[in-house]
């Protein structure tokens, strides 16, 4: 199965007058894995939230498996929104809910799923993530960092999205709790998930990415395969990020 | 003590305690009313358009800006002016659940605002309308972060029931200075109902304390 999932035309987007997107465009194909790195304040993440309509473009065409979201939604914004998986930064779990009740509450009130049907989806999610049976009935803050992160994005697939946007997933932990979360997107990606992430990973990128899109000043500068993009930068804003990265990582802060 | 005549407790304490039954509703009602409209208020600011939430601001100010005397007198005294005339109990009831509408919408409010921005996106991308954010997520975060002050809430209306002594109430202060004018013994009476204010307070808070730890949830404001 091929085809277009997402299509993002000219989005522009500004706060008082300051333009944070200016014309951004691109598209994701079905099992496609999409990378977007950029500088802080570029607009990574107000492009993400544009994509499932947190936030309103001012102006441009956002599509959704050939069916347009934004400026005139096909459906109600609340059934759109169903089909996108977000995951955040800061995780964002419930905190008054278990680790249970934090994945099957989407299948629940929203998908309107039994709720032996949402259990057993959620407890399937859980275990895509390696969340054990010992942790369901905690609560996040219980929970690492990185073990909250994995019940956000077992929160997310359980809802069967059709795409999944992931804001810079792994920034907020602590450096030894990196790799579990992203040993589950690869997990996703060789499941051949649609996914659209904000990192800046290298390693990480340069693996599982089918293109890095690198974003500055709100415009799509530069775009290509991994490796061209992380090892012959043509940008040379391009290359001075990528190289900033790189001495971070050797650094070891992240 | 020796200030304390047992004999007036004796011969008048069943007067003053039959004020109980009409302290009871007036805090009740006073609290009940309070807490509806307040809850209102707060959604209305935090979720209301720019003139609704003005409105709400307005009206939650100038409540809390009129002492509750003043507010009671005006309600008795003034609505029958205007046509609508209010038995003693039911003014009473509407001054301070109009009052306490103002505190427990403060306290809602802030603890709305308490609840990471975060999750209310979080909930939206998972594609819950409003109303279903408000009943899953906010609501029950709020009112655990509420608790504390909205039992506080609780125990200062309780304690302005004795305010309706001034619009002829018969509620335990009033009958407390009616045995007292009888009695010819004012100490005694006041330190009776005093007393009778102070355990129902302290058995409120405690009650309320408990409840607070059994849902209390980690990592939540109703922890520790
Ligand atoms: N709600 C908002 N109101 C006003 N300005 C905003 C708002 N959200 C973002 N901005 C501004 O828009 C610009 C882009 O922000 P955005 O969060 O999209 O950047 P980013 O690329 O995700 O940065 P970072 O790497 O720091 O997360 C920034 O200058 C930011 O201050
Ligand atoms: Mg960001």
């Amino acid at each position: 199965m091929s085809g277009e999932i997402l299509r993002v035309d000219n989005l522009w987007k500004s706060y008082s007058e300051t333009p944070v997107l200016r014309g951004v465009s691109f598209e994701v194909l079905r099992g496609e894995v999409k990378v977007i790195m950029g500088p802080s304040g570029s607009g990574k993440s107000t492009l993400l939230r544009c994509i499932n309509l947190l936030v309103r473009p001012d102006k441009g065409r956002i599509s959704l498996e050939g069916k347009e979201v934004f400026p005139k939604p096909y459906d109600s914004i609340h059934r759109i929104r169903q089909k996108i998986g977000f995951v955040f930064q800061s995780y964002n779990l419930f905190l008054h809910m278990t680790v249970l009740d934090n994945v099957r509450v989407g299948l629940i009130k929203v998908k309107k799923l039994s709720k032996e049907e949402a259990t057993k989806r959620a407890m399937e999610a859980l275990r895509i993530v390696g969340i054990g049976p010992e942790l369901w009935n905690k609560y996040p803050a219980q929970l690492s960092g990185g073990q909250q992160q994995r019940v956000a994005i077992a929160r997310a697939i359980a809802m069967e999205p059709t795409i999944m946007l992931m804001d810079e997933p792994t920034s907020a932990l602590d450096p030894e709790l990196v790799g579990e979360v992203l040993n589950v997107i690869r997990d996703l990606a060789k499941q051949k998930m649609t996914m659209l992430i904000v990192t800046h990973e290298l390693d990480f990128a340069l693996e599982v990415a089918d293109e890095i899109m690198v974003l500055d000043g709100g415009k799509i500068v530069e775009r290509g395969k991994p490796s061209e993009i992380l090892n012959n930068p043509k940008h040379p804003r391009t290359r001075r990020f990528i190289e900033r990265l790189r001495r971070r990582v050797e650094h070891g802060h992240r | 003590m020796i200030f304390i005549n047992i004999k007036v407790i004796e011969e008048y304490g069943p007067i003053i305690l039959s004020g109980l039954n009409k302290t009871a509703i007036l805090t009740v009602g006073g609290f009940g009313m309070g807490f509806a409209f307040g809850s209102i208020l707060a959604f209305t600011q935090c979720f209301g358009g720019r003139i609704s939430s003005r409105v709400a601001t307005a009206i939650e100010e100038s409540l809390r800006s009129i002492p509750l005397l003043v507010l009671m007198l005006l309600i008795f005294f003034g609505l029958p002016e205007v046509g609508l005339s209010l038995t003693p109990v039911q003014s009473a009831i509407l001054a301070i659940g109009l009052r306490s509408m103002a505190y427990q919408s403060q306290i809602l409010r802030s603890a709305i605002l308490a609840i990471p921005r975060g999750q209310i996106e979080a909930a939206l991308s998972l594609g819950m309308t409003k109303a279903q954010l408000f009943t899953t997520v906010i609501a029950p975060q709020a009112l655990r972060i509420a608790i504390p002050g909205l039992v506080n809430q609780f125990t200062i209306d309780l304690k302005d029931t004795s305010i309706a002594y001034a619009i002829g109430v018969s509620e335990l202060f009033t009958e407390a200075v009616h045995v007292a004018q009888v009695a010819l013994d004012y100490l005694t009476p006041l330190v009776f109902v005093g007393a009778i204010y102070f355990v129902i307070t302290f058995a409120a808070s405690s009650i309320m304390s408990r409840v607070y730890k059994r849902i209390a949830i980690p990592g939540l404001g109703a922890s520790q």
